[in-house]
């Protein structure tokens, strides 16, 4: 399983998907778009979103904190 | 078919989840995120009990009790709400649940500017949040939206991200701080634009321009921008109860002092939804307010369900 989300500094919604992950022990890289401009162009590209926060669950793009879609991509209930 | 279904879930909604589940009544909390406009605010130090503590963290824990005190929290939207008989159905984009009462504490939105192009491109160009989407936009151009201390807060930030930095204001005298509006006069690559108001937002796959209207003049013009960051306040969101629930003048769903509200044009009671938090009339929009509301309301949904009498107060159980 690999998860990366995408984040900025203050955004509460990355905050809230982070605890989430950690909450049930999935382990996430974090790319901090704010100090990079080439990540914050390979999430643009691969969302189609200047949005933040951009998770990729295995290769599935999910926008926004959208929980449902988290947990379906991560096969949680 | 649940006892009680609050709908939102930040400092009202979890409150009222943490009473009604205590009276043992089977309770749903539907909320899209964790603790709402509360936990946007880096640091809460007026919450007694708390010296300081981030406004993500306390919601954190309203939640975390609101469940352990055995509500359940299911994140989902709502769409619709239908009255049958005695029942709700409340319908979210992807369920419908079933409920005797309701409890509605899901505060308030961002105000949106209600022109073309603005659903379509948000996400690609339009945001609610600069905070945080501000930083995608490095040395692109941007407009900010706005007259308030968001606004003027937005455009400072932005100023040291974007290249160009457009402030929208549909007066010339700005609400926010004074101070706030000379830190952002001395930007040199902030430019206002004044009595004007956005008409339009255009673009392809992304923003790319948005189209400007002088109030004074009625003249417009195209100013090519990446992106537009909309800070023009907050609203009470009533699509799914504008019908069941009577409105203020400002879409707050007004209640009496136990959390009840009317029907519609009406100063009839409409028996089974309460309503707590920003979402109200209620003058104070602060944490501790809306949870304390969120507590009587679920009190209230309580003696709706198991007395159907009015509220008498019960000192032997909290």
């Amino acid at each position: 399983m690999v998860v990366k989300i995408y984040t900025t500094k203050y955004c509460p919604y990355c905050q809230m998907a982070k605890q989430f992950f950690k909450q049930n022990d999935i382990e996430f890289e974090e790319i901090d778009v704010s100090s990079n401009k080439e990540a914050a162009k390979e999430m643009i590209e691969k969302s189609g979103q200047m949005g933040v926060p951009v998770i990729d669950i295995n290769g599935n793009i999910i926008v926004g904190f959208n929980l449902n879609a988290i947990k379906k991509a991560l096969k949680i209930k | 078919m649940y006892d009680v279904i609050i709908i939102g879930g930040a400092a009202a909604g979890s409150t009222a989840g943490i009473y009604a589940a205590r009276r043992k009544m089977k309770t749903l909390i539907l909320t899209k995120d964790i603790g709402g406009q509360a936990s946007i605010t880096p640091s809460v130090e007026n919450y007694p009990g708390f010296l300081e503590v981030p406004g993500f963290e306390l919601m954190q824990r309203f939640q975390e009790q609101a469940i352990k005190s055995g509500a359940e929290i299911i994140f989902e939207e709502v769409v619709e709400i239908r009255e049958k008989g005695r029942s709700f159905f409340v319908k979210t984009q992807t369920n419908e649940y079933e409920a005797k009462a309701l409890i509605l504490t899901f505060g308030k939105t961002p105000r949106s500017l209600n022109v073309p192009g603005e659903k379509e491109f948000l996400g690609k160009g339009v945001s609610y949040c600069a905070t945080c989407d501000l930083p995608v936009f490095r040395d692109k151009t941007v407009a900010v939206v706005g007259g308030g201390n968001s606004a003027l807060d937005a455009a400072l930030y932005g100023s040291e991200i974007a290249r160009k930095l457009y402030l929208i204001h549909r007066r010339d005298k700005f609400r926010g701080f004074e101070y706030l509006v000379e830190r952002v006069k001395e930007k040199d690559n902030v430019e206002f634009v004044l009595n004007s108001i956005v008409t339009e937002i255009k673009g392809e796959k992304f923003v790319k321009s948005i189209i400007v209207k002088n109030v004074l003049n009625n003249t417009e013009k195209e100013i090519d921008v990446d992106g537009i960051f909309i800070e023009i306040g907050y609203e009470t969101k009533v699509d799914f109860v504008k019908d069941l629930v009577k409105l203020d003048e400002q879409n707050q769903v007004m209640i009496n002092k136990n959390c009840e509200t009317f029907y519609p044009n009406s100063d009839k009671i409409h028996p089974g939804i309460f309503a707590a938090g920003d979402l109200t009339d209620t003058p104070f929009k602060q944490i501790v307010i809306s949870a304390g509301e969120g507590a009587k309301a679920a009190l209230q949904a309580y003696n709706y369900i198991h007395c159907m009498k009015p509220v008498v107060a019960d000192w032997s159980k909290g």
